[in-house]
């Protein structure tokens, strides 16, 4: 799970599928997807946004949306 | 010749539209910086280069965004030149593969190769450009780098692309491709397959379109049949998903072909962000930045400026001017117009041009670092909480330059629910030109702590933006649906000539305003002072200005101030906020050395300035801004809307601060 990630680890997703259409489409725009390596560059306090990078790439989504991420620890 | 740039967003469209046509466009390091279609000529004269908004595929997500699909559709060009981030390849050539599939003389930009030779990405640009059948240049966009090569290239005859469908979407997908174009083919001038693929991905634009020279039902069919056939063979979760696989497939190979990597140190922007966006001192940087550039602005630099200018203007060039009215014999009319009219009322806006260059410089500087995503980042679970996000604070600190660009820059936020509450929000950011009525008041009311109570200023404006956000978010804009995703630019180190250029793009507005609108309106309003029902020359408590100012007085009197100068002045305000200025400027004008600023004690108390400064903040959107609000959203009843309840929280607020103000036992 994305939510059990902190800042400095690294993960890939296995489903996204549970995020809203919307965020998973721009996700996908931005090549983030089932099978990405990410990594979690910082959390946001009090429940805020998250920043995570994917190919050199950094992308903030809110923590809900993030918790809904499927992510394996690599 | 007629030439389109397209492209990922902030991959330097806008820099190199820039250097080929030798214009100045709005440039800035996030993405969405530009939201219309521009047109500009080549320096050289082969044609028109059109500038369009970075998306990231043809199938759009947000209004920016439909704009390039539309402009697909609906019009032609010559030549389509596609813009890449060499360090960001592989997201960037998904839609390189959609605009191949257009089948239209196509070429590759291949920019920022300095970031990815930085990052240690080398791309062989003469394979690149064998493998997609189109030439590819290298160029650096922000140097010109490469830019008289790409010229050439682009005004050679023949650049038909020379391989067609370099993706093969697999049997079935091929299959339903030949089907539909079957259907439409013969009946459009685009490429069938471009469209059977768009239409296949869901493009809404597409559809339409297509729907509109075939038959719906049948086109429908095609698509769930293959929907169904792909599920049931691989499994796959939808059509949409299924290209952009394949697509995936085939960039990876070309990827492999064309790019090396090699070891690279650390990014600067890593070391960066671990200050800025850092869970503890994000927010605080922020504040702490915006506190210097308020100091900087109204107390330690652009003070002394303005009141170095005001001195130069009042004394040397006012003298000047009378010296000349009188040699040429000018009519005491003539005489009068020019010095208690023009000087005094375009003088009284110019007066204020350093710190408008100061504080535009300062929003230049966060447009280019790349601070700004940074800063929709942090703020986004305050804007959550209101019901709006992140993105909507970016158009909110343009707004804080002028109010026009911010509204246009709303256009990126996806949900036309969050577009539209930030669309009316915006206004009640303290722009530019409600700038000046601050410095004059608070230099005559509040001169030992000018920078506190401007700021004090510009919070109520965002805290009221907040309030009212989530109180039409809970009421008349209601839904549920929210999208925050961002993509955080690496930093870049702004360029003191790219910065100077969009201070200056920006000031010049400010400029060229006072030269010809305030200009204008000082004369009409000098004539109203001058003028009066019993002819002209008259006392100016008997002009014309005092008597449209009289009959509105009364309505200003429970907030503190009554008198017809100050009502005068709030009526030409909302043609401009800088007119504030300059009426006033008019009205109160005294020949001799009493300044402005010492007269006004005699109006106002303290707080009823207060009063005044935070009905100014709030009352209502200027001409321009009222212009375009009606043109983003299209609607009557939301422009009046923006207009009625800014002035109902403007006379509510100032009400408050004033009668409390008093029960409190302050003048
Ligand atoms: N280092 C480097 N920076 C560049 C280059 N080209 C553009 N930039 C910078 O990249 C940022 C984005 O440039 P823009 O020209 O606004 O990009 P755009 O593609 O028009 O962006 P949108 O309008 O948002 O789609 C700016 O900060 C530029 O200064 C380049 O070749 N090298
Ligand atoms: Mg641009």
């Amino acid at each position: 799970m994305f939510g059990s990630l902190k800042a400095g680890d690294k993960g890939k997703i296995i489903d996204i599928s549970h995020v809203g259409h919307l965020v998973q489409r721009r996700l996908l725009d931005l090549g983030i997807t089932e099978g990405s390596e990410v990594c979690v560059k910082c959390v946001m306090p009090f429940g805020g946004p998250i920043m995570i990078e994917s190919c050199g790439q950094c992308v903030g989504i809110r923590r809900r949306e993030a918790v809904q991420i499927e992510v394996e620890r690599i | 010749m007629e030439i389109a740039l397209i492209g990922n967003p902030n991959t330097g469209k806008t820099s190199l539209f820039n250097n080929l046509t030798g214009s100045y466009e709005y440039v800035g390091n996030w993405s969405g910086v530009t939201v219309e279609k521009k047109v500009g000529v080549f320096k050289n004269n082969i044609g028109h280069l059109i500038d369009l908004p970075g998306v990231y595929t043809l199938n759009p997500l947000s209004k920016d965004e439909g704009v390039v699909t539309s402009f697909f559709l609906n019009e032609s060009v010559d030549r389509l030149l596609n813009i890449l981030d060499a360090s960001q390849l592989e997201r960037n050539l998904h839609l390189t593969l959609q605009l191949l599939e257009f089948e239209k003389p196509a070429l590759i930009g291949l920019n920022m190769i300095d970031v990815a030779n930085k990052r240690g990405i080398h791309i062989d640009a003469s394979k690149l450009s064998e493998v997609l059948g189109v030439p590819v240049v290298p160029v650096v966009a922000r140097s010109g780098k490469g830019c008289d090569k790409l010229v050439d290239v682009i005004a050679t005859k023949s650049i038909q692309p020379t391989k067609k469908n370099l993706v093969y979407y697999g049997k079935e997908v091929e299959e339903a491709i030949t089907l539909l174009t079957a259907k439409i083919s013969g009946k459009t001038n685009h490429s069938a397959r471009f469209l059977a693929i768009q239409y296949f991905e869901g493009n809404d634009y597409v559809k339409d379109y297509v729907n509109s020279i075939a038959d719906a039902e049948k086109l429908e069919a095609i698509t769930a049949n293959l929907e169904l056939q792909l599920q049931k063979l691989y499994e796959s979760k939808s059509l949409a998903n299924f290209i952009y696989l394949k697509r995936k497939e085939v960039i990876e190979s070309i990827v492999a072909d064309v790019a090396r990597k090699s070891n690279s140190d650390i990014p600067l922007s890593e070391k960066i962000d671990s200050i800025v966006t850092n869970r503890y001192v994000g927010m605080p940087i922020f504040l702490l930045l915006m506190y210097l550039m308020f100091m900087l602005t109204f107390d330690w630099l652009g003070t002394p400026l303005s009141d170095g200018l005001d001195a130069l203007l009042t004394g040397p060039v006012t003298v000047g001017f009378e010296k000349v009215l009188t040699a040429i014999n000018a009519s005491e009319f003539i005489h009068a117009l020019i010095i208690n009219g023009l000087v005094a009322g375009v003088g009284g806006v110019l007066v204020f041009v350093p710190q408008i260059f100061i504080l535009f410089f300062f929003i230049s500087l966060l447009e280019d670092s790349g601070y700004m995503a940074r800063v929709a980042l942090v703020m986004d679970r305050i804007m959550e909480s209101v019901g709006l996000n992140g993105k909507a604070f970016i158009p909110m600190m343009i707004g804080f330059g002028c109010n026009v660009p911010g509204i246009m820059a709303a256009r990126t936020i996806e949900t036309p629910r969050e577009r539209l509450l930030t669309i009316l929000l915006t206004p009640l950011m303290s722009c530019s030109a409600r700038l000046p009525v601050y410095a004059l008041f608070v230099g005559a009311f509040f001169a030992g702590n000018k920078a506190f109570v401007v700021l004090s200023l510009y919070v109520l404006g965002i805290v009221v933006a907040l309030i009212l956000a989530k109180i039409f978010s809970s009421t008349i804009l209601k839904s549920e649906t929210s999208l925050f995703v961002i993509e955080l630019p690496p930093y870049r180190l702004p360029q003191f000539q790219s910065l100077w250029r969009s201070t200056w793009d920006k000031g010049k507005g400010f400029v060229r305003k006072a030269g010809t609108f305030i200009f204008a309106g000082s004369v009409f309003i000098w004539l109203l002072s001058y003028a009066g029902p019993n002819g002209l020359n008259v006392d100016m408590d008997h002009s014309y200005l005092a008597a449209i100012g009289n009959a509105i007085a009364p309505i200003f009197a429970p907030i503190g101030f009554s008198t017809w100068q100050a009502s005068a002045s709030l009526i030409t305000g909302f043609l401009a906020k800088e007119a504030i200025i300059s009426t006033m400027n008019i009205i109160y004008f005294v020949p001799n050395d009493a300044s402005l600023q010492g007269l006004l004690a005699d109006y106002y108390t303290p707080l009823a300035a207060y009063s005044f400064m935070v009905f100014i903040l709030l009352y209502i959107p200027c001409l321009a801004t009222v212009a375009t609000i009606y043109k983003e959203t299209t609607s009557k009843k939301w422009t009046a809307f923006s207009m009625i309840y800014a002035f109902a929280i403007a006379y509510v607020l100032s009400l408050i601060i004033y009668q409390g103000g008093r029960l409190l036992g302050f003048v």
